[in-house]
């Protein structure tokens, strides 16, 4: 079951680790991205994760001071303390089916509402980021990018437009969803057959094992 | 004539239909994209993290203030708080703040109820109340504030970071931080209403 | 005699807070039968199909009175997902009609909804995507699918749910001329299923052989009908009266569709006053794994979707882009209005020389949807937004000569999609564009409307503008293109005056 392995994950990698746990923990993801043939985001997370983790050894152990610096490694630290979730949270969004993960959520028991609500975030996602993007197009041709100075503006000039498409799409998807059956009085079925499969207990017990031995270490001290 | 009184009919269904939760999956992504768009600022420097209580209330208000416009039924804000939770949870903030994001989302449902959807005043303190989810995300920080301060030096933030995180971010200011977030959720609430009548209600789709 | 599956029987309508959509509306159809739905925007197409699919009055609601039986039910009290395997709907936007991210949950997000075993609907989804010859799509992402390609994956979640009746709401506004014929082969397929369709459209030259019945709309109400056999005799005189598209579309853009005219051929006769453009390349497809594109040149030869090293442009002309979706042409007009960095084309007109940035305020694009580049509250401050020194005298000139004076306080967005058109343009002008660029400006427009879009377009090229418009629509670029540019691969196919093409084909024509 992809999602409780995910969530799992995450759980684990959003705790803060001994470094050596850590590193691999992240490369999990990356593994997991190969695995799906996404090379080029793999790629990408890695090199950025194993810049910053550079960055932040050298300059931790040079115990440099001053603003420039702690700006940096603050970044660098960020990025790579919130590096492996944002991995996770992208190997999700990437592979994840909408279906899968509405499945997921009913043989959780989550009520209807909030699986429907929860699978639209999703999918709104990427609408947003296609909304966005012509917009800030729309803004460069009539050079507004800046708002004219005014921060105000310039969240107006974003956000009008944004809600305006939006709200349309989400009216004219609403129509078209109840057209096609969301929201009757039956149990909806699904075609995916979720079981847990032995690669997911393996990655449970692995995630466990480290969140533990994590705890563990922690408190021995 | 004959159908008149089927249509009034449902006016009066309170139950929440498939529509409902669209529009709540939509704003939810709204406003999560607002947040985090405000959280990338943080990165920069300690405090603005702090300042996330002014921000987030105030920017998020447009959306949700034109979210308001169509809720008319029990339960929506409840449904959204539980999403902000899972994805918070989701994307790494810890599970220490869920069960105040869906508190304060379902009593921001039940003081916007009380005023039917309908009463500006209700809906601004509810939004206020509302806005007190942002608070979940220094939770981490103040709970577990000694352990917390030594995971972030062991997973590599400076002393110095962690130093002005935790000036800005303590026990103490954290009752600040609710009343800002509060009182700023309220002014939000203004700002968005402003917004929403220059613009959503002239166009005619509020 | 078959009987009537579908009776309307005198329904009266109006939304909400609006005036009277529906007057006095009474329609029977049969069985099997496919109708067609044709007459003006806002004549009321849209409402009598949700009318039958019931989003009216259980979704949109309003005051409703008079009786829609639908497949035996009363519409308005059946709730809409007991409709879901009665009625199917294909929407006009394939943008906003999903549901899922992935094409194969879209196909099964009916079947689930209502509740199939999950056996039954792996068997329908393999049955649907044969009987579509969609297997190439499966397992994609929505987000990355071209229109064409999305509104097919919306026939096929549509007719998963093997619903007896189908009605497709202008399906062919977003698409070109290769995927129209795919939605047409696909209606077809249903027809002979014996299915009862109903469609709503503009473009009726691809519905010729499917429809059996013709039914005309004009201001919410039922004007006109004929049988297939009438509505195919009538002359283009009436038809174009009836303010409808034409039945036969000009031939020679055939020709030009089916990509036989191989000839190159770029004439560039009468142009005393030219723009020229050089060194367009660019490609979407650069490395992913460094951060940084590199600038293109000529010698990357096909890695390049787009490549025009070097192009005069008739000033003062509206030039029509024509060519396949996909083929380049938005991307040619994103380079041109300088929106991709990575492209280096250099712009000269007047013996300046635009590049970089410049290129910015030299040109300005009217996109597809106009709802993007609308940012402030008011028709007026729209305007005021481009203009560097808030001259009211010059913005009121502006909306005056684009009849948009009486709205100058209206907000931008309670506007019609038309006058939405007109305001984009009007802050182009203002901001000082010496060349228009125009998406798709006609796409789901009717007859009418495109027309006026053609004269609006002839106008500004009048009064000195050089305007670019891409389009599917060969009926706008007989009526008001000078010229026509044939975008093929992201190459310059073709260019030429219009009027000489049309000459060619008569020569054609007589030769046959």
């Amino acid at each position: 079951m992809i999602f409780v392995v995910s969530a799992v994950v995450m759980m684990s990698a959003t705790t803060p680790f001994l470094w050596g746990l850590r590193i691999a923990i992240t490369m999990v993801p990356i593994a997991l991205l190969i695995v799906e043939k996404q090379y080029a985001s793999a790629l990408r997370f890695l090199v950025l994760y194993l810049a910053a983790l550079g960055l932040t050894f050298y300059y931790l152990t040079a115990q440099a001071t001053g603003f420039l610096t702690a700006f940096l490694v603050g970044y660098c630290s960020i990025v790579a303390q919130f590096m492996p979730a944002m991995i996770t949270a992208w190997y999700v969004v990437r592979t994840t089916k909408i279906d899968e993960f509405i499945s997921a959520m009913q043989k959780m028991h989550v009520p209807d509402g909030i699986t429907i609500s929860l699978a639209v975030v999703m999918r709104f996602f990427p609408t947003i980021k296609e909304e966005y993007a012509s917009i800030r197009d729309a803004m460069k041709m009539r050079g507004v990018m800046l708002g004219g100075g005014s921060a105000v503006k310039m969240v107006e000039y974003r956000m009008i437009p944004l809600l305006f498409s939006c709200v349309n799409i989400g009216d004219e998807l609403s129509a078209a969803a109840i057209t096609r059956g969301l929201g009757g009085k039956v149990k909806r079925t699904s075609i995916e057959q979720l079981k847990m499969q032995a690669l997911d207990y393996v990655f449970i017990f692995v995630f466990t094992a480290a969140a533990v031995i994590f705890v563990a270490s922690k408190y021995m001290k | 004539m004959k159908f008149r009184g089927v249509v009034e009919e449902k006016k009066v269904n309170k139950k929440l239909e498939a529509k409902d939760f669209i529009t709540v999956g939509l704003f939810t992504a709204l406003l999560f994209v607002v947040e985090f768009a405000c959280g990338i600022l943080g990165f920069i420097h300690p405090y603005i993290v702090a300042s996330y209580v002014v921000m987030i209330p105030l920017v998020g208000a447009i959306p949700m203030m034109l979210f308001y416009t169509k809720i008319d039924k029990f339960g929506m804000i409840s449904i959204m708080s539980v999403l902000l939770a899972i994805i918070m949870f989701v994307t790494g903030m810890g599970y220490l703040g869920a069960p105040l994001i869906i508190a304060a989302g379902v009593i921001a449902d039940f003081v916007a109820k009380s005023g039917d959807y309908k009463d500006f005043k209700k809906i601004a303190i509810s939004y206020g109340i509302f806005c007190l989810w942002i608070c979940a995300n220094y939770f981490p920080v103040i709970v577990s504030a000694k352990s917390y301060r030594q995971d972030l030096l062991d997973g590599g933030y400076t002393a110095e970071y962690c130093d002005s995180l935790f000036r800005a971010i303590n026990s103490k200011t954290i009752a600040v931080l609710l009343v800002l977030c509060l009182l700023f959720g309220f002014l939000g609430a203004f700002l968005g209403k402003a917004v929403v009548r220059k613009h959503f209600e002239k166009a005619g789709i509020a | 005699m078959m009987k009537n599956i579908i009776e309307i029987k005198n329904v009266r309508f109006h939304y909400k807070g609006a005036k009277e959509s529906l007057q006095n509306v009474s329609l029977y159809i049969k069985e099997g039968e496919t109708l067609l739905l044709c007459g003006a925007s806002g004549s009321g197409k849209t409402s009598v199909l949700r009318l039958i699919n019931g989003l009216i009055p259980n979704y949109y609601q309003g005051e409703l009175t008079g009786e829609v039986m639908v497949a035996g039910r009363d519409i308005s009290k059946t709730p809409l997902y007991e409709l879901a395997g009665v009625v199917g709907t294909v929407f006009q936007n394939p943008r906003s009609q999903f549901f899922s991210v992935d094409t194969d949950g879209e196909i099964v997000f009916g079947p689930e909804n209502v509740g199939l075993e999950p056996e039954e609907i792996k068997r329908r989804k393999e049955l649907i995507i044969n009987e579509m010859g969609i297997d190439k799509l499966m397992e994609r992402s929505l987000f990355e699918l071209s229109g064409g390609e999305k509104q097919q994956i919306a026939c096929a979640s549509v007719a998963a749910l093997l619903p007896g009746i189908i009605l497709l709401d202008e399906p062919s506004s977003n698409l070109d001329r290769d995927a129209i014929e795919k939605l047409h082969d696909i209606i077809l397929k249903w027809k002979k299923q014996g299915k009862t369709i109903i469609i709503s459209e503009h473009r009726l030259w691809y519905l010729k052989d499917l429809f059996d019945r013709v039914i005309y709309m004009d201001k919410g109400r039922i004007k006109k009908q004929w049988s297939k056999e009438e509505f195919l005799k009538l002359d283009t005189a009436t038809i174009e009266n009836l303010k409808l598209r034409p039945l036969e579309v000009p031939s020679y853009f055939s020709v030009l569709f089916n990509e036989r005219s191989s000839e190159k051929e770029t004439s560039e006769s009468g142009m005393s006053n030219s723009i020229l453009l050089q060194d367009f390349f660019f490609s979407y497809r650069s490395s992913p794994y460094l951060f940084r594109k590199r600038h293109f040149a000529e010698s990357d030869g096909d890695r390049l979707e787009l490549c025009i090293p070097e192009l005069k442009l008739p000033k003062g002309k509206v030039i029509g882009i024509v060519g396949k979706n996909g083929t380049g042409k938005s991307t040619f007009l994103r380079c041109l209005c300088g929106l991709e960095k990575d492209c280096r084309g250099i712009i000269e007109t007047d013996g300046k020389v635009y590049r970089g940035n410049a290129r910015i305020g030299l040109s300005y694009m009217v996109m597809q949807d106009v709802n993007h580049q609308l940012f402030t509250d008011s028709v007026e401050s729209e305007v005021l937004l481009s203009m560097s020194d808030k001259d009211e005298i010059r913005c009121h000139e502006i909306l005056k000569n684009l009849g948009l004076i009486e709205y100058k306080d209206t907000h931008p967005m309670a506007l019609s999609g038309g006058q939405k058109q007109r305001v984009a343009i009007a802050s182009a002008i203002a901001a000082g564009a010496e060349i228009l660029l125009f998406d798709e400006p006609t796409s789901g427009l009717d007859f009418d409307h495109m027309m006026k879009v053609g004269l609006l377009l002839k106008g500004l090229a009048q009064s000195g503008k050089t305007v670019l418009v891409s389009t599917h629509d060969p009926e706008l670029i007989e009526k008001c293109c000078d010229y026509e540019l044939y975008i093929k691969n992201g190459r310059v196919e073709s260019f030429g005056g219009i009027a000489e093409k049309i000459l060619k084909r008569n020569e054609i024509k007589e030769s046959v």
